[in-house]
């Protein structure tokens, strides 16, 4: 059977076409585990939009040379948060709301509360393992990872690790975890893997070809897909906890001139940039890191206040 | 007395700055927080009518009045996102309320959430002043998690007869309020946004004179009694009907917040933009309270125009004759 597109959501709009939210299904020749990939829920993250691409092209290909690879469903959202996307912003536009900070119990009655219920009904009702792709936000830039709130460790590194990434970030939760997608998904006890790569209003081509291989390794590793592995050979990530993640924050508030680029390894000392004063001239700090390390997080959007992040950096071994 | 709590600089001049404003040194404190979202300008205006009426006590051009005990105020938190005239900073585009209990060497956000939080947690009382959500209109009331003796006893001084006991959630964690709960403390929300009602607002000052004069905060030497007693009615959340559109178009409606409708009763009609044929009629589905009513027109399908209050009938109600 042929991949169908779904709309698993249509909202009559009062200018004509409707709001949908579109869901392809790629359909399975058994019963092995079914895993949904979701981007877009914020409308200027575009990084997960290109390997949703890559995936779609990629199973509808191997529909027609390989009909029974496929045997566990597969299910794509390509562009959960139409709005958003159009209108190249994080929030929901009409409601000024991040549409990420809605899940969960006890929100109040709202077209975004709804939206985000049936889409969490929906995923819930077809998915094993749930992976959702984010980009940084306007400000900065993400080397291919994923975050693991430590009380899913368990179910989820094991996953983590087939996704081809750089970076595995195992942290404690917080409670603004409490109202987004992925949170809600494993506290539902369906796996859900939360990838961050890049920075918003990008794509980069390289990093969203990097992360599809993974996703074709982690179909491979869960028996979604018969398929050989991909012939690339998959990055080992590293693994942090927090401990293990030095961050630098700008004591100033000016321009940062950055010096370093991201996926960097660092040596203690090394030079990162520094903070000038646009109006007067004056350079106001700079910034060297205290720790040698593999450079994660980098800001790329200049402008920062006092407090800002600037980088982040995986400590190395020696450094803990 | 004004004074500056925090600092933020910005590279291309004009700083950001956050103050509170304290009168009275002795007894427990009652703080008032308002500008949490930028376009909440009820709270603004309560707060500057306030300061107005507690400076000019110590001034002592108001001889009626002895303040006697501690208040502090901080009317603008978001300072960003007023001087944008949006909702969020247009910085990052967060919700400063899901920035709390915020942290000192963070982002702007946590640095203001963090300053709010160290200034207001000694208090005894605590009032945040917001509006409606964006595109809504709210009739005066308080929202509570938990309605005990102190927060009802709060709820009838400050003279707003409905409360709506708010469910838990999944933000709510992060949320000034829920920082504020180890205190007497209340949301108090009124208008929209982008807008000041200033009769609502009025009412509401008198509320909060009424509950500073019970509290023994304010001391009114006519010894008046308060005019009229407050029925305080607590709504528990499965008290509440959210009424939905089922086309999209253009909202007209035709009744005001606050007011008491009975079933079946018009709330307003959807036109469809480009004909101006009506598409839908809304109307009450049960008798109730309208707290929440939509000011926006442009509507989309299945989003709530109105927030009803019902009144859940006792069984009694349902008797074939009279209850005695």
């Amino acid at each position: 059977m042929p991949v169908k597109t779904q709309s698993i959501l249509s909202v009559k709009s009062p200018l004509g076409p409707p709001i949908e939210i579109l869901k392809h299904v790629f359909p399975a020749q058994s019963n092995k585990p079914r895993v949904s990939f979701i981007t877009g829920l914020h409308g200027d993250e575009l990084e997960g939009l290109y390997i949703c691409h890559r995936l779609t092209q990629y199973l509808k290909e191997l529909e027609t040379t390989n009909p029974n690879a496929i045997q566990g469903e597969i299910n794509i959202y390509p562009a959960v948060n139409s709005q958003a996307l159009e209108s190249s912003t994080r929030l929901w536009p009409f409601f000024s709301l991040d549409i990420n900070r809605t899940f969960g119990p006890g929100q109040s009655p709202s077209l975004a509360v709804e939206t985000s219920q049936t889409l969490f009904d929906d995923l819930q009702s077809s998915s094993d393992i749930v992976i959702d792709f984010h980009s940084s936000n306007l400000h900065l830039m993400e080397l291919p990872q994923i975050r693991i709130i430590k009380d899913f460790e368990k179910k989820l590194l094991p996953m983590a690790k087939k996704s081809n990434v750089d970076l595995i970030w195992v942290h404690p939760n917080a409670d603004i975890f409490e109202s987004t997608l992925g949170f809600n998904l494993n506290r539902a006890k369906i796996p859900a893997l939360v990838i961050e790569t890049g920075i918003c209003h990008r794509i980069h081509q390289n990093t969203g070809d990097q992360i599809f291989n993974g996703m074709l390794n982690l179909l491979h590793y869960t028996g979604t897909l018969n398929i050989a592995p991909p012939p690339e050979k998959i990055k080992e990530p590293k693994q942090v906890q927090p401990d293990q993640v030095a961050m630098v924050q700008a004591s100033h508030s000016g321009l940062f001139i950055k010096q370093v680029e991201v996926g960097q390894v660092l040596k203690k000392g090394d030079n990162l940039g520094k903070l000038i004063d646009p109006i007067t001239g004056n350079v106001l700090e700079e910034i060297v890191t205290h720790c040698s390390g593999l450079l994660f997080t980098l800001r790329e959007h200049p402008l920062a206040q006092k407090g800002s992040p600037l980088v982040r950096i995986a400590k190395s071994l020696s450094e803990q | 007395m004004k004074e500056k709590i925090l600092t933020l600089p910005n590279p291309f001049g004009g700083d950001l700055e956050l103050y509170k404003n304290t009168w009275g040194k002795s007894g427990e404190p009652l703080s008032i927080v308002s500008g949490l979202q930028g376009d909440h300008l009820n709270g603004l205006f309560l707060n500057s009518h306030l300061t107005q009426f507690l400076d000019s006590i110590m001034e002592g051009l108001h001889p009626h009045y002895t303040l006697t005990g501690q208040v502090q105020t901080f009317p603008v938190v978001n300072a960003n996102a007023v001087r944008s005239g949006s909702r969020l900073s247009p910085l990052d585009g967060m919700d400063m309320d899901l920035a709390f209990p915020g942290n000192p060497d963070g982002e702007t956000a946590e640095a203001i959430a963090s300053t709010i939080w160290q200034h207001t947690k000694d208090s005894f009382w605590g009032i945040i002043l917001q509006s409606a959500p964006p595109h809504y209109e709210d009739a005066p009331h308080i929202q509570t998690y938990k309605p005990d003796g102190r927060t009802k006893k709060m709820c009838k001084d400050l003279q707003i007869e409905t409360v709506r006991r708010q469910k838990e959630s999944s933000t709510q964690k992060v949320n000034l309020f829920h920082q504020l709960q180890d205190m007497s403390s209340v949301i108090v929300s009124t208008g929209s946004p982008r807008t000041i009602n200033p009769q609502q607002c009025e009412t509401l000052f008198q509320g909060i004179l009424n509950f500073m004069k019970a509290e023994g905060i304010l001391k009114d030497h006519r010894n008046k009694k308060p005019k009229h007693k407050t029925n305080t009615r607590i709504y528990q959340s499965d008290e509440e009907i959210s009424v939905r559109t089922t086309t999209a178009g253009m909202f007209l409606k035709e009744v005001k917040v606050g007011s008491h409708l009975k079933q079946g009763q018009k709330i307003g009609e959807v036109r469809d933009i480009y004909s101006g044929k009506r598409l839908e009629e809304i109307t009450v589905p049960e008798d109730g309270l309208l707290i929440t009513l939509r000011q926006y027109p442009i509507v989309y399908e299945k989003e709530p125009m109105a927030i009803i209050l019902t009144t859940k009938k006792s069984w009694r109600e349902y008797l074939p004759w009279p209850a005695h």
